[in-house]
This record gives structure tokens, sequence and C-alpha cells, in this order.
């Protein structure tokens, strides 16, 4: 079974008039990381809110379908008992610290005190966490001491050390500057190649390219591809849907350089080199 | 990293008590303020929580408090002095406005009160850490909402300030003025609620989705990182407080 089910998922914001989600089916694997992509209001960050039960228990609203998480029916789980198995991370990381607690090491505590779990647990979750994110050396500096890229890794280790089996991030890196993207990044490779579910959202294509298994592509609320990102990226009306593939593929495109036999292009600069090579 | 607490970090007695010892203090020393209204006995109350704040090693950080309270207490002396209902023996005047004896009193009673409001407060907020307040309230009962609620507001409202540093810094990067006349900083405010505003809404709505993906609305019962602290002679100080009041209204209803 697959660790997520998407099944004919509606939904339409309260006062609204059209449908910001319409009509998605898709499945993602356990240990498979999943791109979205789409231009602004082609529904990604709402998707990302379904997924993680928000919708429709925080936002209200006209909901149809089904969303199933490790065999959990989201609509009919409360968001307490969802935590366990899917985490959400978000843009701001100063919006997702806690704001009641002093430390960093406080501050991961926080999810694992509201679940209940015992101290020593507790402690060796977040000792492992906070190493596996690299922000051990800052566990009793306040959170909002730490730089935009440490503030998001302790976001994602907070939510981490809940073990979720799905980790969603909807554009991490999107306010943090290149030195803390890159940071982050790493993590998410770290993730990926521990087999992590991820489900990654990011107008950064060239990374989409290199961490996704496969990319959904939103377009209006509507699902307009799930594929490979080679698929995805080498379709020629990729611009009409907002998306701009990696450079390394514009590159590859006015080249002339492709898989043999294929009308797909490389997606990133590794692939590209061995495509050349073999020309 | 700015936080709106009073709190005075320091190794003292009066910091080792349990929160709770000194809460009830508070409310103890101010019911027998009320139990006991006699200038004598009030001043005692007083001494005692003077001598808490030297043994707290907070005597100073406590005067900016006291004298803040210096305003209150010369009006109380002067309306109560001059104008009591049951002013009748005269100690001096100034012009046709005469200063009585009996207002003086009741002054006085009312000053010393005050004070001893201000003193146990003081002992309790500069002795005590808010995260140990409220982490002690909430393992005895107190709604984790509102423990987080009261923790929250001590560490965003200095970002908010912050926040409001930054737009007003772009908006002066951009030729607004916002210094110089009255006017000109009432002109400057409004266009500043906006962004302060809308800001601070959005970060509430994430804060509050960041907070639901971190398990804040479980029903399981709540685990804490911290041990539970042992207090040195919590049952006997509670005690003796307890005491104390019972004494005094033992005393009031007996005189």
């Amino acid at each position: 079974m697959s660790i997520i089910e998407v099944e004919n998922l509606k939904y339409r914001y309260p006062d609204l008039t059209d449908l910001v989600l319409d009509d998605l089916s898709f499945s993602v694997e356990k240990g498979e990381c999943l791109g979205i992509v789409g231009e602004n209001t082609a529904g990604k960050s709402t998707l990302c809110y379904a997924l993680a039960g928000l919708i429709p228990h925080f936002y209200k609203g006209a909901y149809g379908g089904q969303v199933t998480v490790n065999g959990l029916v989201v609509r009919e789980h409360e968001i307490a008992d969802i935590v366990e198995n899917i985490g959400l991370v978000f843009e701001n990381p100063f919006s997702q610290m806690t704001g009641a607690k002093k430390t960093v090491y406080e501050e991961v505590a926080f999810g694992l005190e509201n679940l209940g779990l015992d101290r020593n647990e507790m402690h060796r979750r977040i000792e492992q966490y906070l190493k596996l994110l690299d922000v051990f050396s800052v566990k009793d500096k306040n959170p909002f001491d730490l730089s935009g890229g440490q503030m998001q890794r302790v976001a994602i280790a907070s939510v981490l050390a809940m073990e979720p089996d799905v980790l969603i991030l909807d554009e991490p890196t999107s306010q943090l500057d290149p030195q803390g993207s890159s940071e982050v990044f790493e993590v998410i490779e770290q993730l990926t190649q521990r087999g992590m579910t991820i489900i990654l959202v990011e107008h950064k294509m060239e990374q989409i390219a290199q961490y996704a298994d496969r990319v959904l592509l939103l377009h209006g609320g509507k699902q307009v591809a799930l594929d490979t990102p080679e698929e995805i990226f080498s379709r020629p009306d990729l611009k009409g849907f907002g998306v701009t593939p990696p450079v390394v593929t514009n590159i590859a495109k006015a080249l002339n350089v492709r898989y043999p036999d294929s009308e797909l292009f490389p997606v990133t600069i590794k692939e590209f080199k061995r495509l050349e090579e073999l020309k | 990293m700015n936080t709106m607490t009073l709190y005075v970090e320091k190794d003292s007695p009066v910091h080792r008590l349990d929160p709770l010892v000194k809460l009830l203090y508070v409310v103890a020393s101010i019911a027998l303020t009320y139990i006991l209204p006699e200038p004598l006995f009030i001043a005692g109350v007083l001494f005692v929580t003077l001598l808490l704040l030297v043994i707290g090693k907070v005597f100073r950080n406590s005067l900016p408090i006291l004298t803040l309270s210096m305003f209150l207490i010369f009006s109380l002396v002067i309306v109560q002095g001059f104008f009591h209902p049951d002013n009748v023996t005269e100690l001096f005047s100034i012009g046709p406005l005469v200063f009585y004896e009996e207002g003086l009193y009741v002054a006085l009673v009312l000053v010393l009160r005050v004070l001893v409001m201000i003193g146990s407060f003081s002992v309790l907020i500069l002795t005590t850490s808010p995260d140990e307040m409220v982490e002690r309230l909430i393992k005895k009962g107190m709604s984790p909402r509102i423990g987080h609620v009261i923790l929250s507001v001590l560490q965003l409202i200095p970002q908010m300030r912050a926040t409001t540093s930054k737009i007003t810094d772009a908006q002066r990067s951009r030729g607004m003025e916002t210094e110089g006349s009255m006017l000109t900083r009432i002109k400057a405010f409004f266009p500043l609620m906006g962004p302060v505003v809308l800001n601070s809404l959005n970060e509430t709505k994430e804060r509050s989705i960041a907070l639901e993906m971190r398990g804040f609305g479980s029903s399981t019962k709540k685990t804490f990182l911290n041990e539970e602290k042992q207090y040195p002679y919590n049952k006997l100080l509670a005690g003796i407080i307890i005491g104390i009041v019972i004494l005094g209204i033992v005393w009031r209803v007996m005189a």
C-alpha cells in the first residue's frame, strides 16, 4: 500500500468561489521524494495543508475526495493524531518557533512533550535530530538568536523528532539567503539518502531535479502531470504553466543533448556531462 | 535575545524557593494587610518582604519599581490627609487647606499596603523565571494553552517591536518623515500600523499552524522535559505562611 493516497481531492477555501484543488488523484510510495511544482496560486501549499490534515481541520471550506496517510483517513482524524505520521515545515522559519521556549533544546522538546513521551525518549530524540541537522552546537541558544538557515534546521529537527513517516517541506528555503538555503538542502539530501518519504515544494527547479524521484505539476489547482523530473522538465509546454526548467535542461535543449532514442533532456549537471560524453 | 521579563538571574535562597510558595506569600502578605490593618503590623509584613528582597539579592532591582509607585503614594497622603471624611484633628494647614491626623493615619495604612503589594510582587517576579513559574503552574493543573500564551507573549512582543523598527527603517529609507514634531510622528504612525498589524496577523496564523503540527492540540497527557524540581522546605514554608494567615484571622476575630 502507498504511504500517501489522494483520491479525487477537491477543496475550496471559505469565501472563495473557485476550487483551489480540483480533482487531484495520486499516490506516494514509502521512501519516495515527490516534488511539487507550479506557478503561484497553483495550489501547492494548499495541497501540503490537505496532506498534513490542516485542511479540513484547521482551514474549513468545501472539501471533497479523500486523503489517506499511512492508512489514516485525514478527514476522520484530528491533526494531533496525524502529526506522528506526517510533518510539515514551511517557508518562514521565524514563525515556526513556538515563542515559548528559551533554548533550541527545549524548542525541539515542545512537540515531544505534547505527544506525552517519557523523558529518556525525549532526550534521545532531541540529541539525535539536533546532531542530524547539525545544530547540536547551538542547543543552549535562544531560537530567535539563530540565523535563518539555523532556525529552519531547528524547525526541521523539531518536526523530525516527532518521527513522522512523511516530511512535507513547503518552500523551506524561499526566505533564506544562499548560505541558509544550501544548509537546508544538505539536510534534504541526507534525508533522501536515509530513505525518508519527502514531499518537496520548491521554486528552485535545480533542487527539484536533483532530489525528486517524481514531480507533480499543478496549474490552477489541477493536476497537469505526474512523472519523472526528466519527463516534466522536457515538456515543451512547461513555460505555459509558469515553470522554468533547470538551467542545465535549457542548455541541453539548446545544444540538443538528450537521452539516446528519446525526446528527454537531462535535468542535472551530472547527467548532462554523462550524455555529453556519450555524444 | 530580549524578553519582557524582570527576572534577575542570581543564586540565592529566595531564588531556590518553590514559585508556588512565593505566589502563596504574595497572596498571604496582601491578605494580611487587610485582615489586620494596623500600621505597625503591616510595617512588620513590609519588613519581612524587604528582607526577602535583600536575601534574594534583588533589593536594588526593586527600587525602580518602588520609585514608580511614589506618585501614587504622594497622592494617597495628600487626598487622605486633606479630604478624608473622618478628619477631625488638625495637624497643619496650607492656606485654606487643613491637613488632619486621621487622614494621615488612613494614608499610612494605605501606603504601607501598597508597598507590601509592590514588594511581595517584586519578590515573586524578580526571583522567579517565567518558565519555571508557568511550568510549575501547568504541572499543578493550569491549562498548557494559558501557559503558552503567557510565555510566548514575553518573547514575541520584543520580536514585534523589532519588526516595527525594521518597517520604520524601510519607510524612512524611502523618504518618509518619522521624526520631528508631534504631528509628523502621528502622521508616520498610521502608515506603520498597516504592515505591522498585517505582518503580525500572518505570523500568528503561521505560528498556529506550526503549533498544530507539533501536536499542541493533542489530548494526550502532556509530559515535561525538565524533571520535577525539588524545592527545599516547601511544605514547611507553605504551612508557616498559611498558619500566620489563620493566626491573623483568629486575632482579628478575637480582638
